[in-house]
């Protein structure tokens, strides 16, 4: 019994530090790639435009992806 | 969580007044190698820059004003980019043209040595290498704190 509640505490300890020591954040000077267009949540405001637009006419969902409201069409 | 916290690397302190980074070299755009050390006897402007940083590419034209008014006094700019491509550099200078010695460093030397809080970031270091001054970040109304610190360092005499 006792074994069984050591390892229980000891491998997912021995195993979050051996994971976690990878765990580094980006830096300051690393964010290069995070800046590129291809990164942005919407990439090409038109083609976002153009994609809202067609929720709106085909489904009548408006301001789903930016204001509060269940896309009722209501807001 | 907690233990993952516990565990993850502790990030570096940044430099502070009263510092000195350690020793430094980087190569320039045309290859030949920029050594921190030899600008000892200076007041030196160490600006931490990218392309993709837009408050870095305002903040290098004023940086070079400030070297052509206080350069003939023993005031000069490094600028260390941190492009991981050459061609992103070299193509912004291309816009952004100026005088002070840039320094290429795509493996992020110089800013962790200097442990960079943010982009982007200038220290001041006076006459005998030692940070006098830290700029985070920038704006067009910090150029007369940046200035009135190089004018300060200009003033001080070495070991003083």
């Amino acid at each position: 019994m006792k074994r069984t509640i050591l390892g229980a505490v000891t491998v997912p300890l021995a195993l979050a530090c051996s994971a976690c020591v990878t765990i580094e954040p980006v830096q300051p000077w690393q964010r290069g790639d995070l800046a590129r267009a291809e990164m942005a949540f919407e990439p090409d405001p038109v083609q976002a435009a153009y994609r809202r637009h067609v929720e709106f006419s085909k489904e009548a969902a408006s301001g789903g992806a930016t204001l509060s409201g269940g896309g009722c069409g209501c807001n | 969580m907690a233990l993952a916290l516990l565990c993850a690397v502790p990030p570096a302190m940044a430099l502070q007044p009263g510092d000195a980074p350690p020793a430094l070299s980087a190569p320039r755009l045309d290859g030949s190698e920029l050594a921190l050390a030899t600008r000892r006897g200076q007041v030196v402007y160490v600006d931490f820059w990218a392309s993709w940083c837009a408050p870095c590419l305002q903040a290098m034209p004023a940086l070079d004003a400030l070297q052509d008014r206080y350069g003939a006094e023993g005031f000069t700019v490094i600028g260390v980019n941190v492009d991981t491509e050459r061609a992103a550099a070299v193509k912004m200078l291309e816009r952004v043209a100026v005088d002070f010695d840039i320094v290429l460093d795509p493996q992020g030397v110089w800013p962790q040595a200097f442990a960079l809080p943010a982009m982007p970031s200038g220290y001041l270091l006076d006459r005998d290498g030692v940070v006098r001054f830290v700029k985070t970040g920038y704006r067009t109304r910090d150029l007369p704190l940046i200035e009135a610190a190089v004018q300060r360092e200009l003033k001080r005499q070495p070991g003083g």
